[in-house]
């Protein structure tokens, strides 16, 4: 299956996506990992208000047969919530990246140094599985 | 040490599959998508390669005899040409091993046990010899095994097997070097089909070219949890006897001997296997269930989504003497607790006849 990887989008080795408009980062999950995930049936995302952590899980996704963890890919507060996509979750399945979870207000934009590139995150897909 | 591949690997990886390792084999998980496969199943008709799983042949004068002897379940009342599900027990009455037993004659029976038990199966079985005039071979290396699943399988094996006779479910035949039998792992109708390895390459070529969906370990893992189906190593292990995965019905202690027979005569139960259905969240394998109080009575054995009933259901040890009176199950998922409805039928009625 061909996955795609945005070149206007940040990523990390846990297989979120990040897109920054000023201070305010917007989170999902890659294509590749909906891709490995499968059919997902099942979202765990904090609530509005939640303060997140680099490196920590925040989340879960789920498909029929596994259970992932999210992992926080910069550390600020959760702003908003794609609530929509609790109840269809199987829609990151079609457009991983029209599918966000959630939008944190960054606490410190130094970490988006720590993300990866397009072309690293497709080196890092392409050579870890 | 690398894992085992089927002869079929080569199949799988044209088709796409997603292989992960199962009991020291590497075995396709899923090729288009789980949901895909499972409604193929369960409306139409799908493909898995089970070549991994064991086969022994038990021939002599006194195979029937001994093979009943080994079972719990009743071998020597079954008819020729029949297919019977049973335990295998050790003297204390724990499960060594679920399989299903193919009884071509009296003389000829076969033996198909899990993939992940087959040495340790061998081994037992055959210290069991001792006294009984037959022969035990291992000729696991030998078969490819397809199971054809689904309510269109006959229609469409026919289109292979012209001569190929509608026998009753839980019955088997051999033909010529293949050996067809009407059994499963999903519920639904189907036949297991067991042949040489190129003749199995061959017939998984046919049935793929004929629209039969491929389908992987992960929806069979989600069929035969749908239809209550124990799975070895989760509903069943070596710990827990027959009367402790609810099967007590393959136990027939009206047979004169069997091994085990003292052991299961007061049908002992450390534990009730329960069916759990939940309307929110999804139960996977080792999540503890909880009563109305909170107190951890039990685990979960199995535990998925369905994509039948699109909710999650599971199979669930509880402590025979924490089974509350009340019939309220919560599961902890996660730290939270997620209410369970106590189900007395299989969660999904296969159409198996």
């Amino acid at each position: 299956m061909a996955t795609n990887y945005p070149a206007n989008l940040k990523y990390t080795k846990e297989h979120e996506w990040v897109s920054v408009e000023g201070d305010v980062a917007t989170i999902g999950i890659t294509d590749f990992a909906q891709s490995a995930l499968g059919d997902i049936v099942f979202l765990e995302t904090p609530d509005v208000g939640t303060k997140l952590s680099a490196g920590a899980t925040f989340g879960v996704v789920e498909s029929i047969k596994s259970v992932s963890d999210l992992y926080a890919p910069v550390s600020g507060e959760v702003i908003e919530k794609n609530s929509d996509l609790e109840g269809s979750p199987e829609e990151i399945n079609s457009d991983a990246y029209a599918s966000w979870l959630i939008k944190v207000k960054l606490s410190d934009t130094n970490e988006l140094n720590n993300l990866l590139s397009a072309a690293d995150y497709e080196n890092f897909c392409n050579s870890s599985h | 040490m690398s894992n085992f591949k089927t002869h079929l690997y080569d199949e799988h990886l044209k088709l796409n599959a997603k292989i992960v390792p199962f009991a020291g084999w590497d075995m396709p998980v899923q090729y288009t998508s789980v949901k895909e496969e499972v409604s193929a199943v369960r409306n139409s008709v799908g493909v898995f390669d089970v070549s991994h799983m064991g086969e022994f042949f038990v021939t002599g004068p006194d195979a029937l005899k001994f093979v009943d002897y080994i079972l719990t379940n009743d071998i020597s009342a079954a008819e020729v040409g029949k297919a019977i599900y049973s335990p295998l027990c050790r003297e204390n009455g724990t499960v060594i091993d679920d399989l299903i037993v193919y009884k071509f004659s009296n003389e000829r029976l076969l033996i198909c046990v899990n993939a992940s038990n087959i040495e340790k199966d061998f081994t037992w079985i055959k210290s069991k010899l001792g006294g009984f005039n037959c022969e035990l071979v291992n000729k696991s290396d030998d078969y490819s095994l397809l199971a054809v699943q689904g309510p269109k399988t006959y229609e469409t094996l026919v289109k292979v097997f012209p001569d190929l006779e509608n026998i009753s479910y839980y019955s088997v035949i051999e033909k010529g070097s293949f050996i067809f039998a009407r059994t499963g792992y999903t519920g639904e109708d189907g036949f297991e089909v067991f042949g040489s390895h190129q003749e199995i390459i061959e017939l998984w070529g046919k049935l793929i070219a004929l629209g039969v969906t491929p389908c992987g370990l992960a929806s069979r893992d989600v069929l035969r949890l749908e239809v209550c189906f124990p799975l070895y190593g989760h509903e069943l292990d070596d710990n827990v006897t027959p009367y402790d995965a609810t099967l007590g019905w393959t136990v027939k202690h009206t047979k004169e001997n069997f091994i085990g027979k003292d052991a299961l005569t007061n049908k002992p139960t450390k534990y009730k296997l329960v069916k759990l259905l939940l309307d929110k969240g999804i139960p996977r394998d080792g999540y503890p269930v909880v009563n109305a109080q909170g107190e951890n009575i039990g685990v979960v054995t199995s535990g998925t989504m369905s994509v039948t009933l699109n909710k999650g259901i599971a199979l669930a040890r509880i402590d025979v003497d924490k089974v509350p009176a009340d019939d309220v199950f919560l599961i902890d998922i996660r730290n939270k607790h997620y209410p369970a409805q106590l189900v007395k039928k299989s969660f999904v009625t296969g159409g198996h006849k």
